[in-house]
């Protein structure tokens, strides 16, 4: 019995691992936002949008499409991108133009966690972008997660980015 | 002579012996700790080397590949992780295939957990793994009357764009199978295909001397020594004629 119970505790833990952090499955995530998980659509990437794409990651884009959900008023995008060596996964909510909210679904690095933290997240409300594909406003840093606040903020140009061209 | 004179050019004679010999090591230290230093930006971690006797070095298993999957005009083999799709190679850390598919302009590979999309120039379209699948583990997957099948724990599952699924197959579905390659074409695709070790982690075993085994730390504490000797020599003779004025 004592046996089975470790056995049992070893595999969830070797199985936390390989999942890491994850918070909520984008599944959930979008049916939380929508009511529903209604079929994905596709923004493909032409050269001109990867070229968009390349300049605010820093590096191409790792896809040729990008699926998202979207019910006519608000759209949702689930983007990754690695913040020191490991993928995070985060979901952007976006409406006319500007994030509604943004939910950190899954963080693998070992440190930094306080991305996920609703008190950092809020900043991302109302973001829009301007003229030159950056936030229209200013977010503050987060001491030890600077390389992870800086992925957060690529990705939240991204959505809006993605959003933009997807109605166009 | 009078001591201090001579203690100045012993002290002057190691000075240069010991900089002279320990130069090739300082340069690699200052440069792989440079390196280091700016790893996120130079992208250190996602950059790999392939050599087959550097996997041999640390220690590192080399699977050779035994079969290859093939579409009428595609060829895939895989093994350390690596796939070389149509020759090229496509990534890191990529799981074991279950098969390769062609739908239209589309080349699909399939993992356990996920689906692999592919342009037929090579081009990454989409990767789809947990929720944008019908179920996981995939056991199989085929083509069907120009959709992409999948078998489940659930049932098969067809989809014409590999992006959304209905439950069900076509009546007549070609499975992706694997087939046995040459011997003579094993050897070199295993040499293609030998394990990648990531230019960080390399780097870091260069700059702390791990990279020569368990020696290698023992030797860096000499080399830190030395340079501790160095600084505190050229110190010294800096110092010391400033001193006696």
């Amino acid at each position: 019995m004592r046996r089975s119970l470790f056995a049992l505790v070893l595999g969830l833990c070797a199985a936390a691992q390989a999942l890491g952090e994850v918070y909520q499955t984008p599944a959930a995530f979008v049916a939380e936002v929508l009511g529903t998980v209604p079929a994905p659509r596709v923004l493909w990437l032409t050269r001109e949008v990867q070229a968009g794409a390349a300049a605010i990651l820093d590096h191409p884009p790792a896809n040729l499409r990008q699926r998202y959900w979207s019910d006519g008023a608000k759209s949702v995008w689930i983007l990754e991108e690695i913040g020191k060596e490991e993928l995070m996964t985060a979901g952007f909510v976006i409406s006319q133009g500007r994030i509604d909210h943004v939910r950190m679904l899954a963080y693998r690095e070992s440190r930094g966690q306080e991305v996920r933290d609703p008190s950092f997240l809020k900043q991302f409300a109302g973001a829009g972008l301007d003229k030159a594909d950056r936030l229209d406003r200013g977010i503050d840093g987060i001491s030890g997660a600077t390389l992870s606040v800086h992925a957060m903020e690529r990705m939240a140009r991204l959505a809006l980015y993605f959003e933009r061209r997807s109605r166009e | 002579m009078p001591f201090r004179l001579r203690l100045a050019r012993t002290l002057r004679r190691w000075h240069a012996r010991i900089g002279f010999a320990a130069l090739i090591f300082f340069v690699l230290i200052a440069v792989t700790g440079v390196a280091l230093n700016h790893g996120a930006a130079l992208g250190l971690d996602s950059r790999h080397v392939h050599a087959e006797w550097l996997a041999h070095w640390y220690g590192i298993r080399q699977e050779q590949p035994k079969q290859a999957y093939r579409t009428a005009s595609h060829l895939l083999v895989a093994a350390n992780g690596r796939w070389l799709l149509d020759g090229s190679p496509t990534g890191e850390k990529m799981p074991h295939p279950l098969g390769l598919v062609e739908i239209g302009d589309l080349l699909v590979v399939g993992g356990e957990s996920s689906l692999h999309v592919y342009r037929a120039d090579g081009a990454l379209v989409d990767r789809l793994d947990g929720y944008a699948l019908p179920g996981v583990p995939l056991k199989a997957i085929g083509a069907g009357e120009d959709e992409l099948v999948v078998q489940t724990p659930a049932g098969p599952f067809s989809s014409a764009d590999v992006l959304s699924w209905r439950p069900g197959a076509p009546k007549i579905v070609a499975w992706s199978m694997p087939t046995p390659l040459a011997a003579s074409d094993r050897e070199a695709y295993a040499r293609r295909l030998a394990p990648g070790i990531s230019l960080q982690r390399i780097l870091l075993d260069l700059h702390s001397g791990r990279f020569l085994g368990r020696v290698g730390p023992l030797f860096f504490d000499l080399v830190a020594i030395f340079l501790t000797i160095l600084a505190l020599s050229g110190a010294w003779m800096f110092l010391a004629p400033r001193l006696r004025r």
